[in-house]
Formats: C-alpha cells, sequence, structure tokens
C-alpha cells in the first residue's frame, strides 16, 4: 500500500541542519496496520508528512497505492489525498459549526462516496447516533475524536494517516478509542499508518517500526 | 515596588511586541483611530472656525463694526457725507464698498473695499502699528496707488483659475487690479481691493455703506443728530443673526463628525477585538505564570494610552490637513447662504487642540481599554476553550439586540417630544445605533433559519450557510460600522435628492421671469413702454427686525405674471406643514389680493411657520412708522435658501403701511423666447432702462447658479459620507484578512480532508455575501426612516423648509453596487491572501515537530 | 520700534504672508527718510523761502511736516504738554492726479501731557479726497474736494487738518492761529499768538543735514503764546503757555549713515529760545546744528563748534509689553561761545510713542545759566536687547 525507498530529509537551520531521514526504507502491505515509534523529535511526523505529501523528500522513492508519487504535482496530491488518503490528527479538527452528522459525512460527500449501510455501521459501533444532532463542542474529547475517526472511516479511504490520535485523551478513553479504531479500521478494510510515542498504543497494531537515527527498524511484525 | 514595575514594564513589552509580528492589525488599529479622529476633528476645525468667524462679524477687515451707516435711498453713501463726519471727530468710521460683479465668464465674484488708511484697527496706536506703515512699507503702496492690488485667498484664486498679477476681466468689459494672493482679516471668499480702485471699476462715486466702530452714549446721540436725512445709523446684528441661522447647519455637520467618529471607534473596537484574538494565548500564558490582573491591566491601559495618544496625534493632523481641504468649499456655500464671511486660514487653538484630545482620549480609552479589561478578566480555563467563547458570543449578540430594542423603544417614547434640533439629532442616533445593535441577531437569525431550512442534500450549502456562525464574531462589527455608514448615505441621499427636486420645481415656478433686475435707478415709465417687454413684475420691500431676527417685507405686483400664479405651501399629505388643499389655497390667495378683510391678510415664507413658530392663521403685529399694525398670516410659500423670514404684501399695502419701500428690483418678461436674444442687444436695452452691466440677470443663470450653490453645500457632506464608507469598507477588509488568517489552520484541514477551491470560496463567500444582504437590507428601512426624519423633522425645525421625501431608487442601486464593489474587492483581496498562504498552512497542518 | 509692536507686526506679516525682511524694523520705518530722492525735487541752497507760498505742501518733495510743541500750565501750575504733526508723503515723484487717485498720504500725531499722564495717537489719510491737507485759498492750488472749501470760513485761511485735529491759520499763514484736536477722549483747543518773525534756520532755510549733501529746508516760529483749553468728560481746564511751531519739508533728509536724530527745542526764562540737533551717523561723527534766538526772535545759527550736546546717562525704558529702549533721555547742552550752558533733564520719561515710526517726544526742563523748558525728540533707537 505504502512504500517508501531510500527516503531522505534533511531540514536546513541555521545552527546547524539536521538529517531527519537517511535512506529509510518502508514497506506497508495492504490492508495491513502499522505504529511508527520514536521519540519525541526524531521525525516521525516528517515521515508522516512526506506520506501525505504534505513535504517532499530530498530523494528516494513513495509509493501509494501502487502510484509512484514522488513526482506528484500539488494538483494529484489533492486528488490523491481526496480519494485515497486520509489524515487523523491528535486534534480532531470538526467543523465547529457542522452537526456530528454533517461532520462523520464530510469527507465522504467531498469524495462523493456515501455509502448509507456503512454509515449506519459506523454510527452504531461508535455509538454516535444519540449524539448526531449536536455541535461538535457539545462533546467530550473521546466523543469528538471518535467523530474525527468515523469522519475518516466514512470516506473508506484506502491509507489513513494518523498522528497520535490519542495523544488529547486520557488513557481509558485512549484504549476504548484505539480498540474501537482498529477494529473498525480492519473491518473496512483500509490500510494505517500511525504516529504515537506511546508502546501500549503500538500494540493495538499488526506490525511496529522504531524510528531511530533517520533509520526505520521493525521491532514487531504481528501476522494477521 | 521597583520590581513590580519591572515587571509590569515585562509584561508590557510582552504585549506589545505582538504587533512587530502583526503590523497589519497595527495598522488596522492606527487606521481606525486615525480616520475617526480625523473627520471627526476635521468638522470640529471648520465648526470652530465658522463659529469664531461669526464672532468676528462684528468687525469688518479687521476693524469694529458696531454699527452701519447706509442710505435711505439706496443711493448709497457721498464721500462728501463721509468726509464730513471724519472731519467732525468720528474718525471710528470707514468706508465700504461691498458688491457682487459678474465676470467675463459669467461667474458671480464678491467684491469687499476700504480705504486702509482710513480704516480704525482698534483703538489708537499699538494697533495702527499693527497694520504695517504706510508711510514706510512698500507692500501699501502698490495696494492704493494705480494700478493697485487685487487681494484674493488661495481658495478663490485657485477656483476662479486666477495666477498672480493676472487680472479678472468683469461682465462690464472693465478689469479687476492685477491679482496677488493675499488675504486681510476678515475678508472671506471675497476679492479684497483698495476702495479708489473699486470705485474706479465699479464706476461709482459713493460708499455701499460706511462702517462704524464703538461709540460712546454721547458719540451715538452726537452722531445721529449729525447725519444727513438720507443716512441711518444701524446697529449691526450680524454676529448675533449668524451664530442664530447657522447654528444648525453646524449641528448638522457636528452630527456627521461623530457619526465619523463613530466609525472610527468600531474600527478600533474591531481592531481590539483581533489583537486580543490573536494574543489571547500570550495573555493567558501571562495569567498561567502568575501575572496578577492588575498589573495585567496596568499593561493594558499603557497601551491604549499610547495608541490613542499616537492615533490622535495623527487624527489631528490629517483632520486639519482634511479642513483645509473642505474649507473653501464650506466657506463659499456660507457666503452664498447666509452671507457669513470666514476666513480662508484655520487655526488651531491650543483649547481645541486640548478638547480633540480630551474628546477622543475618552472614547478611544474606553474602546481600548474595556474589550481588553473584559477579555483579561475571564478566567484562565475558558480562555483556552474557544467553543465556550463562540456561545459567549452569540450570548452578547442577544443581549446587544436587547439594548438595540431599548433604543429603538427610547427613540419612540421620545418622538413625540421631539422639538430641538439636538433632540433630533438624538433621535437620528437612537435609531441608527438601535439598528446597528440589531444586525448581529438579525444576521443570526438569519444564518440558523437557513440552515434549517435547507434540504439535507445540500450539504455544502448548509455547510456555507453555518459557516457564517464561526464568521459573524470577526466580521459583525465591521457590518454594524458599515450599516451605520450606509444608513447615513441613503438617509443623506434621499435628503439631497429631494431638496434638489423641490428646489428644482421651487425654482421654476418663483422664477418665472425671463430676467431679474436689481438696481435702483430703474425706469418704471420706460419700461411700461418697451415694446421688447411682454411684461414685468416690480418689486418693493424693506428689511426690518420681527421677533428679533432679521425679516423682509416685500410688495409684489397684483397684475405682474408670476403673481398671479403664485402657489402655497401644498399639503404633501404626511405631515401637517400647514399646507392647504386646492380650494384653501385659492380662498386664501383670494382673500390676500383683495387685503380688504378687518385684518388685513398676509403671507409668509415658511421660515415664519417654522422658525419663528407662527401657525397659519396667526395673527401677527408688525413695526411699521405708524406704529404696530396687525396681520393675518393666511399662507406660507416655500422660500428655500433663505434664512431670514419673509412677509409678502401687495405693492399698495406696502406703500401704505411702509412709505420708506424702496424699490429693489424687477422681473422683466420677454417678448421673444430669451434664448434668441442677442446678449449685447440686450444689455444695450436694458441700459436704456436704467440698469447697469452685472445689475440684471438671466432667470436660467440664476438657476444654475442656485443648483452650484446647493451642490457645493452637500459637496461637503457627501464627502465626509464617502469617506466614511471607504473606511467602513476597509475596516471589513481587515476584519476578513483577520478571520481568513486566523483560521488558515482550519482551512487547511479542509484542503487534506479534499475541500477544493471551488468549494472553499463558497464556503468563505457565501456566508459574507449573505451577511451583507442583511446590512444593506436593514439599511433600507434604517435610512428611510433616517431621511423621513431628516426632511420632515430636522430640516424643518432646523431651516424652517418643507419638501415632499422623493424615494428614488437609482441612487440607493449606485449606492448598493459601489457597496458590493467595495465588499467583493476586500474578498477578492483576503481570498488572493488564503491562496498565497495555504500551503504553508498545509504543512504546518500536523503541528511543528520535526 | 517697540517689542509689542515689532511681535504683533510679526505675526501680521506672517498671517499675510509677506515675505519682508524682518531685519531690524526700526530701521526699515525710517528708511523712508533715507530713501533715494531720485525723481523728486532737490533741496538746494540759495533759494529763498516764499510766504504764504512755502506754508503750504510742496508735493514735488518726498516728505514734509507742520510740527507743533508747547509747553502749557494749568491755573494751579500743574503741566500740560502738547504736541501735535502733520505729516505729510508723496507716493511716488509724478505729478499728483489728485482725487482718490491721489499720490499724497498724510499722517497725524497727537499727544498730550497732563499730569495723569501722556496719551497719544496716530492716523492716516489719504489725500484727494478732503479727510487731511493743507491749504489756503489764495494758494493758486485747486482744493482736492470741492466740498471741503465750505469749511474754509473766510479767504486767505490757512489750514492743515487731518479728520477733526486742525491747525487753522487766522490769515494765509499757519499762525497766528488755532490748533484743535482730540485724542484720547481728550478735546484740545489753542490760540496761537505771535509778534515775533518766522525764523529761517540753517542758511536762509537751507538746512544741512550731512556732509553727504543731504538737507530740508526748515523754518520754525519759536515764539508762540498759548491760551487755550482741554476738555475732557465735560470737564474743562484752561491752559497758558509756550510752543514751537517746525516746518521742515525735504526728498531725503537723512544720509544712509544716520540712523536717527535728537532734537531739542527750548524756550528760556529770559526769554531766549534755544535749538540744537543732533544726526548720529555710524562713524561717531555726528551731524550738529542749530539756532540761538533772542526774545525778539533774531537768531543766529550755530554750527558744531559752536555747541555741546552730549548725553550725560541713558535711561532704559518699557516701550512695550517685551521691548525696551535705552534712550539718552539726560542731556548736557552748551553754548562755550556765549558762556552759557545747562543740563537737560525730562519733565516724565514716559513719552515713547509706538506709532509707525517709533520715537521719543517730550517736555523736559532745563537748569543752569539759566532755567526754561522745551521739547526733545529722540529718534531712530534701536530696541535693546
Amino acid at each position: 500500500m505504502l512504500t517508501f525507498s531510500a527516503i531522505s530529509k534533511t531540514y536546513y537551520q541555521p545552527d546547524g541542519d539536521i538529517q531527519v531521514l537517511r535512506q529509510a526504507d518502508l514497506h506497508l502491505p495492504a490492508g495491513q496496520t502499522a505504529a511508527l515509534l520514536g521519540e519525541s523529535g526524531c521525525g516521525k511526523s516528517t515521515l508522516l508528512h512526506l506520506a501525505a505529501g504534505l513535504d517532499q523528500p530530498d530523494s528516494g522513492q513513495i509509493m501509494i497505492h501502487d502510484q509512484c508519487a514522488s513526482d506528484f504535482s500539488d494538483r494529484q496530491w489533492n486528488h490523491l489525498r481526496r480519494e485515497t488518503l486520509s489524515l487523523v490528527f491528535q486534534q480532531y479538527h470538526l467543523v465547529p459549526t457542522l452537526s456530528v452528522l454533517d461532520n462523520l459525512l464530510l469527507q465522504a460527500r467531498l469524495a462523493n462516496r456515501l455509502n448509507p449501510g456503512l454509515q449506519q455501521h459506523l454510527i452504531d459501533r461508535l455509538g454516535l447516533a444519540p449524539l448526531l444532532g449536536r455541535l461538535p463542542h457539545q462533546l467530550s474529547g473521546g466523543q469528538q475524536q471518535r467523530v474525527a475517526i468515523g469522519r475518516v472511516l466514512m470516506h473508506q479511504p484506502r491509507l489513513i494517516l494518523a498522528d497520535e490520535p490519542t495523544g488529547n485523551l486520557d488513557e481509558a478513553t485512549s484504549h476504548s478509542v484505539m480498540e474501537l479504531f482498529t477494529t473498525l479500521v480492519k473491518e473496512t478494510g483500509s490500510s494505517l499508518l500511525m504516529v504515537t510515542h506511546s508502546q501500549v498504543m503500538a500494540n493495538y497494531l499488526d506490525h511496529q517500526w522504531l524510528l531511530q537515527a533517520g533509520q526505520i527498524t521493525p521491532v514487531l511484525a504481528r501476522d494477521t | 515596588m521597583k520590581r513590580q514595575f519591572k515587571q509590569t514594564i515585562w509584561v508590557f513589552v510582552t504585549l506589545i511586541s505582538h504587533y512587530r509580528r502583526h503590523p497589519g492589525q497595527a495598522l488596522t488599529m492606527a487606521l481606525g483611530l486615525i480616520s475617526g479622529v480625523a473627520l471627526w476633528a476635521a468638522v470640529q476645525l471648520i465648526n470652530d472656525h465658522a463659529r469664531s468667524s461669526y464672532a468676528e462679524a462684528d468687525q469688518l477687515l479687521g476693524a469694529e463694526a458696531r454699527y452701519w451707516i447706509r442710505s435711505d435711498n439706496g443711493l448709497g453713501v457721498a464721500v462728501a457725507d463721509y468726509i464730513g463726519l471724519r472731519r467732525a471727530g468720528f474718525e471710528q468710521l470707514y468706508p465700504v464698498i461691498e458688491t457682487q460683479v459678474r465676470d467675463a465668464q459669467g461667474r458671480s465674484v464678491a467684491i469687499i473695499a476700504t480705504d486702509l488708511l482710513a480704516l480704525p484697527v482698534g483703538n489708537g496706536i499699538g494697533s495702527s502699528a499693527r497694520y504695517s506703515n504706510p508711510f514706510g512699507a512698500s507692500s501699501w503702496l502698490a495696494l492704493i496707488q494705480a494700478d493697485y492690488q487685487a487681494w484674493y485667498p488661495q481658495s478663490l484664486a485657485s477656483q476662479l483659475g486666477i495666477e498672480p498679477g493676472q487680472q479678472l476681466v468683469l461682465a462690464s468689459g472693465e478689469r479687476l487690479p492685477p491679482a496677488l494672493i493675499q488675504t486681510q482679516t476678515q475678508q472671506g471668499q471675497r476679492v479684497f481691493m483698495d476702495i479708489a480702485a473699486a470705485m474706479a471699476i465699479l464706476g461709482t462715486d459713493t460708499f455701499s455703506y460706511l462702517g462704524v466702530g464703538r461709540l460712546s452714549k454721547l458719540e451715538h446721540l452726537r452722531l445721529a443728530a449729525l447725519l444727513p436725512a438720507t443716512l441711518k445709523l444701524v446697529t449691526n446684528h450680524q454676529a448675533l443673526d449668524l451664530a442664530q441661522v447657522t447654528e444648525s447647519l453646524h449641528t448638522h455637520l457636528t452630527a456627521l463628525g461623530l457619526l465619523s467618529f463613530a466609525v472610527g471607534l468600531f474600527i478600533v473596537f474591531n481592531a481590539v477585538r483581533f489583537s486580543l484574538l490573536a494574543r489571547q494565548g500570550t495573555l493567558t500564558t501571562l495569567r498561567e505564570m502568575g501575572i496578577s490582573l492588575g498589573m495585567l491591566s496596568i499593561a493594558i491601559i499603557a497601551e491604549s494610552l499610547l495608541w490613542t495618544l499616537f492615533g490622535t496625534s495623527l487624527g489631528l493632523v490629517m483632520g486639519y490637513a482634511l479642513s483645509q481641504l473642505l474649507l473653501p468649499a464650506m466657506a463659499m456655500s456660507l457666503q452664498s447662504l447666509y452671507a457669513a464671511e470666514l476666513g480662508s486660514l484655520i487655526g488651531i487653538q491650543p483649547e481645541q487642540v486640548l478638547l480633540a484630545f480630551g474628546l477622543s482620549l475618552t472614547g478611544v480609552v474606553l474602546a481600548l481599554t474595556l474589550p481588553l479589561w473584559l477579555r483579561a478578566r475571564e478566567s484562565i480555563r475558558r480562555q483556552r476553550d474557544t467553543a465556550a467563547q463562540w456561545q459567549q458570543d452569540q450570548r452578547g449578540i442577544r443581549w446587544l439586540a436587547l439594548v438595540a430594542m431599548g433604543l429603538l423603544g427610547l427613540a419612540a417614547v421620545l418622538y413625540p417630544w421631539m422639538a430641538s434640533i439636538e433632540q433630533g439629532f438624538l433621535m437620528l442616533a437612537l435609531l441608527m445605533f438601535g439598528g446597528a445593535l440589531l444586525l448581529p441577531w438579525l444576521v443570526l437569525g438569519l444564518i440558523k433559519t437557513c440552515a434549517r431550512l435547507l434540504p439535507k442534500h445540500q450539504w455544502l450549502l448548509r455547510w456555507a450557510v453555518s459557516d457564517a456562525l464561526a464568521q459573524l464574531p470577526h466580521l459583525r462589527i465591521a457590518l454594524m460600522a458599515l450599516l451605520l455608514t450606509l444608513t447615513a448615505n441613503i438617509g443623506v441621499t434621499t435628503l439631497v435628492g429631494s431638496f434638489r427636486t423641490a428646489l428644482g420645481d421651487w425654482l421654476e415656478t418663483r422664477l418665472a421671469a425671463d430676467i431679474y433686475v436689481q438696481s435702483e435707478s430703474l425706469d418704471i415709465e420706460a419700461i411700461k413702454q418697451a415694446a421688447w417687454l411682454s411684461g414685468y413684475s416690480p418689486r418693493i420691500g424693506l428689511d426690518l427686525r420681527w421677533q428679533n431676527r432679521p425679516t423682509s417685507i416685500r410688495g409684489l405686483d397684483l397684475t405682474a405674471p408670476d403673481t398671479v400664479d403664485m402657489v402655497l405651501v401644498q399639503d404633501h399629505g404626511v405631515l401637517d406643514h400647514g399646507g392647504q388643499n386646492q380650494q384653501a389655497q385659492d380662498q386664501a390667495l383670494q382673500a390676500w389680493r383683495a387685503g380688504d378683510s378687518p385684518v388685513i391678510p398676509i403671507l409668509a415664507n415658511e421660515q415664519v411657520q417654522y422658525l419663528a413658530h407662527t401657525p397659519l392663521g396667526s395673527i401677527i403685529e408688525l413695526p411699521t412708522p405708524a406704529g404696530p399694525r396687525r396681520f393675518k398670516i393666511v399662507g406660507y410659500v416655500h422660500d428655500y435658501g433663505n434664512s431670514s423670514l419673509a412677509f409678502y404684501l401687495p405693492g399698495e399695502t406696502v406703500m401704505a403701511h411702509w412709505p420708506a419701500a424702496e424699490l429693489l428690483g424687477a422681473g422683466l418678461w420677454l417678448s421673444e423666447p430669451a434664448a434668441q436674444i442677442d446678449p449685447d442687444w440686450l444689455s444695450s436695452r436694458l441700459s436704456a432702462l436704467g440698469v447697469k452691466p452685472g445689475q440684471w440677470v438671466l432667470q436660467g443663470e440664476i438657476k444654475r447658479i442656485s443648483f452650484a450653490i446647493f451642490d457645493r453645500t452637500f459637496a461637503i457632506t457627501a464627502t465626509l459620507n464617502t469617506l466614511t464608507l471607504l473606511v467602513a469598507g476597509l475596516s471589513l477588509l481587515t476584519a476578513l484578512l483577520a478571520v481568513h488568517q486566523q483560521r488558515l489552520p482550519e482551512y487547511a484541514h479542509w484542503r487534506s480532508m479534499g475541500v477544493n477551491f471551488s468549494q472553499w470560496l463558497q464556503i468563505a463567500a457565501l456566508p459574507l455575501l449573505l451577511m451583507l444582504a442583511v446590512t444593506l437590507l436593514l439599511a433600507l428601512p434604517l435610512g428611510f426612516s433616517l431621511s423621513w426624519l431628516l426632511i420632515n423633522k430636522l430640516n424643518v425645525i432646523a431651516f424652517g423648509w418643507t419638501m415632499p421625501l422623493l424615494w428614488s431608487w437609482w441612487p440607493l442601486a449606485k449606492l448598493g453596487i459601489l457597496t458590493l464593489g467595495i465588499v467583493l474587492t476586500t474578498l477578492t483581496v483576503s481570498v488572493v491572501r488564503v491562496r498565497q498562504t495555504l500551503p504553508t498552512a498545509i504543512k504546518q497542518l500536523a503541528g511543528d515537530s520535526g | 520700534m517697540g517689542g509689542l509692536h515689532a511681535h504683533s507686526f510679526l505675526k501680521i506679516v506672517l498671517f499675510l504672508g509677506l515675505a519682508l525682511p524682518l531685519q531690524s524694523l526700526a530701521s526699515e520705518a525710517y528708511q523712508l527718510l533715507r530713501g533715494d530722492p531720485a525723481g523728486y525735487a532737490a533741496v538746494v541752497p540759495g533759494k529763498a523761502l516764499k510766504f504764504p507760498e512755502d506754508h503750504l505742501p510742496h508735493p514735488d518733495y518726498r516728505i514734509e511736516w507742520w510740527y507743533l510743541t508747547a509747553n502749557l500750565i494749568d491755573a494751579s501750575g500743574a503741566h500740560y504738554d502738547v504736541h501735535w504733526t502733520l505729516f505729510r508723503q508723496s507716493m511716488s515723484p509724478l505729478a499728483d492726479p489728485g482725487g482718490w487717485s491721489s499720490n499724497q498720504v498724510w499722517m497725524a500725531h497727537a499727544a498730550l501731557s497732563t499730569p495723569e499722564g501722556h496719551v497719544y495717537q496716530q492716523q492716516f489719510a489719504r489725500g484727494g479726497i478732503g479727510q487731511a491737507g493743507v491749504e489756503s485759498t489764495t494758494s493758486n492750488k485747486v482744493p482736492a474736494n470741492p466740498e471741503s472749501t465750505t469749511a474754509t470760513d473766510s479767504p486767505n485761511q490757512f489750514q492743515a487738518w487731518l479728520d477733526n485735529g486742525m491747525l487753522k491759520g487766522q490769515g494765509s499763514a499757519p499762525l497766528p492761529g488755532q490748533l484743535s484736536f482730540t485724542v484720547e477722549g481728550f478735546e484740545v483747543s489753542l490760540n496761537l499768538d505771535v509778534v515775533t518773525p518766522w525764523v529761517l534756520q540753517g542758511d536762509a532755510g537751507y538746512s544741512r543735514k550731512s556732509s553727504l549733501g543731504q538737507a530740508s529746508y526748515y523754518y520754525s516760529q519759536p515764539h508762540i503764546t498759548i491760551t487755550g483749553q482741554v476738555t475732557r468728560n465735560q470737564h474743562t481746564t484752561n491752559l497758558t503757555g509756550q510752543g514751537w511751531l517746525d516746518r521742515e519739508w525735504s526728498s531725503q533728509p537723512l544720509a544712509p549713515n544716520q540712523p536717527g536724530w535728537d532734537w531739542l527745542s527750548v524756550h528760556l526764562d529770559d526769554g531766549h529760545a534755544l535749538m540744537v540737533y543732533r544726526l548720529r551717523q555710524d562713524d561717531g561723527e555726528d551731524w550738529i546744528s542749530g539756532s540761538w534766538i533772542t526774545p525778539e526772535g533774531q537768531a543766529t545759527s550755530l554750527n558744531k563748534i559752536d555747541i555741546v550736546f552730549e548725553p550725560i546717562r541713558h535711561t532704559t525704558l518699557k516701550t512695550g509689553a517685551n521691548s525696551h529702549h535705552k534712550l539718552p533721555l539726560h542731556w548736557r547742552v552748551a553754548l562755550p561761545g556765549l558762556g552759557r550752558s545747562w543740563t537737560v533733564a525730562p519733565r516724565s520719561e514716559d513719552h515713547w510713542l509706538n506709532t509707525a515710526f517709533p520715537y521719543w517726544e517730550g517736555p523736559v526742563t532745563l537748569d543752569g545759566t539759566t532755567t526754561g523748558q522745551g521739547f526733545l525728540e529722540l529718534t531712530g533707537y534701536p530696541e535693546s536687547q
């Protein structure tokens, strides 16, 4: 689904350049989930940005869904993000003026990919049915993140890129959200690459990779 | 103590440092402050200047003018009489020639001339020296010796296109002396020259009148006794009269100035909002770091003061510049309307500067400090919670609506008691600000209704509409400012349009004759004989004081065509304006013509009804040489542009009661259409009737001049209105820029979800257009109410003129298009800005972690 | 020129936007007396003065004056001093077109010292319209304004006037005659009697003012006996005393290097009269001249070698709200050849006239060989810093 081949990325800064990725390789098969672990500031998020086309590598090749994305134009990236990719952030980025239902459907609508069966299924599984008419600020943090996750899954992306999705939640909520998230990802058949610093959260995923000194090394591969 | 001071300084520096990163916000704040103060100060300066000029109306060209000596017979004051009085020891007398001449291009030019050598500038010594030394200074020689000099104020020279050294050619063929761009005290917008030059050019050997300085009681008696029978000593009431008649005009202007100031303050409120929003994090961090509320307040107040000082100083400077730009038009208007002379240089007095500072300081500190302080006081927890603020904002909007209802209710309650111009403006203020405060609530209501009513599948449209909820808190103050200026624009546009139409209609009926002659040497018998004339209407009259106001009595020829067709004030059907229906009018005019009732029927101008508060049917007493005489007011006529009271009687009645009434002039009807008449032929024919060039004017010319005066008078209003609209547009632009700047991360996330540009544009623009629509729609009824109040109430109270309100859509459409243009421009600018900055925002989407 | 005066003048100048150079306004005022005489008639020696014609204006000459000073007392012996002057100026050397186009300008100064203080007034008038002038019906000059002849009571009558200030001769000469004027509410009316002849100053009326050739025509009447009255607020005081009339005309009385002059005219108690003046020169070589006149009116011209005329001390006077002038109000005068010497002191220091031509003019007393009284005039002094 997602393949990095010999990717290098250096940030040029006045007080010394920082090479966050050096000839890094990574392969995430379709339908699988992986956690990218690492110290704060080691370049995890950079990797995610490269995968989402928010930033460009200095060298190397990125393959997404059998397409070579390294030379994509902005327009192509936009298309890819709209059709294939989905991003989940620590902040939920819900549209505050839209109801929970509208927020849930937003991304699917944008991609013109509404699926009433999936819609009902996800709302039930996420337990959002009683909350659909509310506005985001009337929800708790966990509820808001569930809406954000629901929105991404409703979109049925082939690849989900998540950046510390439970970073704002307490431990108990984190676990329930994570469990639900990974289960639903499996159910919808998407691939997931999640950046986290939490080993506990990483345990919910098929693969665990460690980013260290610009290199990615697998620490665990669970066969699904 | 010292540590605390240091801490406060640090807090202050921390807060202020914000503007280094956001120069745009600093610019907005400065813009609001400066434009508000500048517009207000400009009006204030002009008003103060005009008022101080009126106060000088008991002076003429730097000399005191407590009295005038005028001739009874309209022939002017003979030189010998003047010299006789001077040699009898009345050194406080001086000769004046004051007249209007027409130049070769048909423009009217005011001339004032005196003998500077004889002018009693002050009393005796310190003052003679004030006026340089005619025995020494060469500047005098050129003024008082052939070829003489004509002194023009800069503005008049520019208006007439006169360069130094040029000689203005008059319609009579005479040339004024070579021009000098220079002014004499109290010269106003007139050409000043030596009286010898004026006498030569005008071909006269008499003075218009003599100015008279201070007289002791004894001197007064002696002078009155010495005066030849043809001359009379008249007290100069001008200072008082001018202050009285122009008061309304200045109140009008003050209201406009205050409106501009208010719009400026709205912008400041707006700017403070954004600077706070942007600094919310800093404020919260400071609070979290244990900085006390008191210290924060001190730092905030210090910032406010800094801004105020900066904005007010620059605003005053700009205001001064603006007042200089507006002054010439204003001075010309005052001259044409009230014969009030304004100096061509505005002097700023220290008191004025202090007052301006004091007023704007109070207003601005309020505008700055209040929101800053409120925000700073909020609990730390709530400051981090945007949703809570969003909610609070909606509560605030409901509060504003309640206040608005209160203001509008108060206006409704006060309406029946409205009698003075100040109360009238209070009413306007209540109405306008009530409307403005109501606007956000109306917008909110409309958004919610739309969002509810839109079908489910129109999800993008619903999203766009509901996004208005996110934009409203940021834009609402700019919208309110826009509403205020739109309302004022609609109100004033309607007033001006209605007034212009009424003036045109009135001139059409009033100016029936082809030629108007103003000459005391008119040969009536020759006029009767002239075959080239088909009719004439002589006007006789005199001026007196009634109810302590300048009042003219006019005698009309009952057989003259324009008297036959005379029209009284019509019933407008809206208010009781003393208007009569056709039948009542006919009866009134019949009684007036017959004049045989026990109490003589008299017609009056509307000013008598509204300024002197004398209703239709009143019995009034007018002073005549034989004692007070009673008359009954049977009708009113429109008399736009006149600031004096006037009464109209058949000519014979006037002569019977006031034998001293003089022939003032006449209207003449030509046998052939005026357009086919050769001016030179006409001039020579008129000369034969005793009418000198410059003493007659064609009907069309009067109309042209009248409209010129009218347009000039309202030019200042239009200028202020347009400026205010532009300022409001700018405030909208800065608000939009700030909104989008702040929401960039949000937009970036939308983008990452696949929202394309056109979808984004809909979401960003639709709410704005929706809000604009509400604003425009609300501005219509508010503007209508405003113009209704202005025309039917304030104008009547202020000038005593009534006119029908004329609602015309075309100027409003133009205003709408202008506003739409301004809004679309601001939208385009902000959209372009978003397109430029969005890519960076998208890169920063996932936070700043490397 | 006084400080207040200069200050307010400055304001006016700035207000009018005139680009007049402001350097030394005082000297600017006196510049008229030094101006280029080109085009005007020249003062030459040897011209015989003719009366009554020369009592009348000489419009060919640039500047001219009729200058009367008087030391008077009331019944109680209180001093009243009078100074009335009519100045004439031609604004151009061309012939006077007369009427409103006249190139003649008139200026009158009237001043009165009473026991209460000093009042003065300055007025201007244009020539040609009858507001001011000097004329006599016997002169071949046509009166400027036909109406004004009505004010002349009889033919052969001299009159010099500006507004209601008037010196009226009984005949074609200014003296004997009457002077009447008002100043700041005082109405002054004086009868002027003379028995002695006119005194021609200098060389038969040709009075040199400088070694550079500047000169004027100058004659005087030093022995005027005066009775009259001053009225104010309907209260009349009768006055008697002595007066002095100076007549002078020129086109350039001052040399370019002469900033001003000091002039003294006195009546001595033994009946003699004395006039001395000093034209101060930048080079310190002052031009000093004068005349010694017997009670019978016989005059002897005095030159620099005959006269000691020097200040004893200078007094700083406040001459305006912000201005001061340092003036020599105390003098030593001596005529060594005649064995006479005096000290001169002002009756009161307060006699600064802040007029267009600012100057000090006031009554003085003499003490020395004989006592006496007269008038001192100090002109062209700069404002002290």
